[in-house]
């Protein structure tokens, strides 16, 4: 499956750029002035809101508001799934007809920004509400800005007390060293320690390599900086763990599957804030009786990767006002609180901080309290090639002979190319 | 003029010759024991998607749960169906899979048919450039085939030279046209073709029958095998077809139950109870149609390519 998006996102890639060159592409489509009032019909493409929950939530509630507030503008809604959501964009962006509005991923917006496919806008709206500090970082590209965010998705290590207390570990690790103590005292009749390996592999070293004080790109997006030690260490840590037998990959549980601290079949794991929503589904016993506990993963720092979804405008839209308006109300409070609720995410407005939300989801609520260690991935245009090829480079070192050294230096290469080619 | 007289009233049917029955041996015993166990580790994971359609969440991520629900939940099927419009979604993918079918037999058959037995200039040519296209990943041809959708002339607003409108893209045209025709299809058909004896061909014309007719009334009726297999697989990959009619459709009443079902596979975690009950009414049409026309379908496999 994997090989065959690969090829896909290889092929895309190559005809964009011929669409390009034979001047088919998004020059065919005239962009109007977001000046004017808000009003036409509009396409909004959206890889969130899925199920029957969240349909209901995007076109009753939240679009019902809109509807009442711009009358003349009707929304057309294209429901996509995350997997799918880059091929959807740059299909539409070599046939010069992208959605109005989209949504898409952190890391996803310099990429695009850089494509000229996405509109910036005005700097007001950073201002229109109280954001966390650096919620807004990945929303913008070259100092301007193209997004706002919707819906953040944290990474951060849940835990099991029950197997704490019985261990009589009395605290949570301050670093790897002491993970890696925690983690080998903890395995034991066929548990283990800690599963990093039941998130994305991608996700899951970059919050290492964040915590190990490592950064993936210079600020201007066009030097790789995690083939230095901190990023080699950060792979190495995973290979240390299955060494010790504390850690093993072939346990890695599949999207949706109960977690193993779900089913004890782990003490710790990486994992992200909706997990506290899978649970109260699945086993909401765990949380009655209060065995699950979470913290930020730290060794040279604290370091929590923020994900999410940013809401953003098409630069070829012929409503960008109303474009534009849209943008604008799917990142309100009353829009963002319903999405992170759906999802169980993380609302990135300090104005929902004590919404009774946030303090009943106890993992929401301990990442809002630690935005200050948030690191987003992506921060170059060549993003969207180089993230697709983290996972299948860095696998080898972890389930193979290959070391940690030589799969960053194979990963730095790739990623240079990459952006050597933009 | 015997077969009446056998028939006629009061006249003894002779006995029909009984099959004679193959010895029972160890090797037959232990084939049937093989197939047997075969047969039933394929039919697991089905037996498994149906049970697990009728669980609760917590059922589903119980450690303890075993394999038959211990609440058997059938509401998991009306609220899967609650969840999208799944009757738009199942006569949607019905109308593209019949229609891919009917343009692929007919279309791929009369293409195999001139490949196999008309002699003209280049047909080897073609005919290699057919195999080749086999060659060419699924993939790879997406985005050609969307720009070609997309910059349809004088379609969807769109002047002669595909500027302007939107061609194709959210139409029924997008959903059927590029995905009509088959390389292995007219392959197959090849190779059926040419199997059948010259005398048949000979015959008819010797009959006065024309070129389409000995295509049409004389030797199609004798390749049912490929027929068959052609229509199963044809109808089979059209229903189950996800990335085209996702990348080429955004309104909900063109959409079809593949992209209808990934409504359950959130990104944070797949709704299983529901995806399981709507995976299963989404399966039942293609298990139909294999149990139908399964006959057909193995002697297509086994004969494709013999001569």
């Amino acid at each position: 499956m994997e090989l065959k998006r690969r090829s896909l996102l290889a092929a895309i890639g190559a005809g964009t750029a011929a669409a390009a060159l034979s001047g088919c592409g998004t020059g065919s489509t005239a962009a109007g002035s977001a000046d004017g009032p808000a009003e036409g019909e509009i396409t909004l493409l959206t890889p969130i809101y899925e199920n029957a929950n969240g349909k209901t939530l995007l076109e009753k509630e939240i679009l019902g508001g809109f509807r009442k507030k711009y009358p003349d503008v009707k929304v057309n809604v294209d429901y996509t799934t995350y997997a799918q959501l880059n091929e959807k964009i740059t299909t539409g962006m070599a046939g010069g007809l992208l959605p109005d509005v989209l949504m898409m991923g952190v890391g996803w917006i310099p990429p695009f920004a850089a494509k000229k496919a996405i509109a910036p806008l005005p700097e007001k709206f950073a201002t229109a509400h109280d954001y966390e500090k650096r919620v807004l970082e990945p929303s913008r590209y070259d100092g301007k800005l193209y997004a706002l965010p919707v819906v953040l998705d944290t990474r951060i290590v849940v835990y099991r007390k029950d197997h704490f207390a019985e261990a009589g570990i009395k605290k949570t690790p301050a670093n790897w060293a002491e993970l890696r103590a925690v983690a080998k005292q903890l395995t034991k009749d066929g548990r283990i320690g800690f599963d990093p390996f039941s998130i994305d592999l991608r996700q899951c070293w970059e919050t290492f390599l964040f915590a190990n004080g490592g950064q993936l790109f210079s600020a201007d997006g066009k030097k790789v900086l995690f083939t230095d030690n901190r990023g080699v260490e950060a792979l190495q840590f995973f290979k240390d763990l299955i060494k010790d037998g504390s850690a093993s990959y072939a346990k890695k549980t599949a999207l949706g599957e109960p977690a193993n601290v779900q089913t004890g079949k782990a003490s710790m794991m990486m994992t992200s804030s909706a997990l506290w929503e899978q649970v109260r589904l699945q086993n909401p016993e765990l949380l009655k009786d209060d065995k699950l506990g979470a913290f930020v993963l730290a060794n040279r720092k604290p370091a929590m990767l923020q994900g999410g979804t940013l809401v953003t405008q098409s630069a070829s839209s012929k409503h960008p006002a109303a474009a534009r308006a849209l943008v604008q109300y799917l990142a309100t409070p009353e829009s963002i609180l319903g999405a992170a609720k759906q999802r169980g995410s993380v609302p990135g407005l300090k104005d929902l901080n004590e919404s009774g939300y946030v303090k009943e989801n106890k993992f929401v609520d301990l990442s809002l309290q630690n935005m200050s260690a948030a690191c987003s991935e992506g921060g170059t245009p060549a993003w969207m090639e180089i993230r697709e090829k983290i996972k299948p480079t860095l696998e080898p070192a972890i389930v193979g002979d290959q070391s940690a050294k030589d799969a960053i230096a194979e990963l730095g290469r790739l990623a240079e190319a990459a952006i050597g080619r933009m | 003029m015997a077969t009446t007289e056998l028939h006629k009233p009061g006249v003894a049917r002779p006995p029909r010759p009984t099959a004679k029955r193959k010895p029972v041996t160890f090797g037959r015993i232990a084939l049937y024991v093989t197939l047997s166990a075969v047969s039933l580790l394929m039919v697991v994971p089905f037996v498994w998607m149906v049970l697990t359609s009728l669980k609760t969440p917590v059922e589903i991520a119980s450690q303890d749960a075993g394999l038959l629900p211990e609440h058997w939940d059938f509401s998991n099927y009306t609220e899967a169906l609650k969840a999208a419009p799944f009757a738009t979604y199942a006569r949607n993918s019905f109308i593209i899979a019949i229609s891919h079918t009917v343009l692929n037999l007919v279309i791929a058959s009369m293409a195999g048919y001139s490949l196999a037995r008309i002699r003209f200039r280049g047909s080897e040519v073609i005919f290699y450039l057919f195999i080749a296209a086999l060659m060419i990943p699924t993939y790879t041809k997406v985005l050609p085939e969307f720009l070609i959708v997309r910059f349809m002339p004088l379609a969807g607003g769109n002047d002669l030279f595909g500027q302007g409108g939107s061609g194709w893209l959210d139409t029924w045209w997008a959903l059927i046209v590029p995905g009509a025709v088959t390389p292995f299809a007219v392959f197959l058909f090849r190779q059926f073709y040419l199997d059948l004896p010259v005398e048949l061909e000979e015959a008819a014309r010797l009959d006065g029958l024309g070129e389409f007719r000995i295509y049409a009334r004389i030797m199609t009726p004798q390749v049912k095998p490929a027929i068959i297999t052609v229509a199963l697989l044809t109808f089979e990959s059209s229903w189950n077809n996800f990335l085209w009619p996702l990348l080429v459709t955004r309104t909900d009443s063109l959409r079809v139950i593949q992209v209808g079902l990934s409504v359950f596979r959130t990104e944070n975690g797949p709704q299983w109870h529901f995806l399981m009950a709507g995976t299963t009414l989404a399966t039942l049409p293609m298990v139909v149609l294999f149990l139908i026309g399964q006959r057909y379908f193995v002697q297509g496999f086994a004969t494709a390519g013999l001569k």
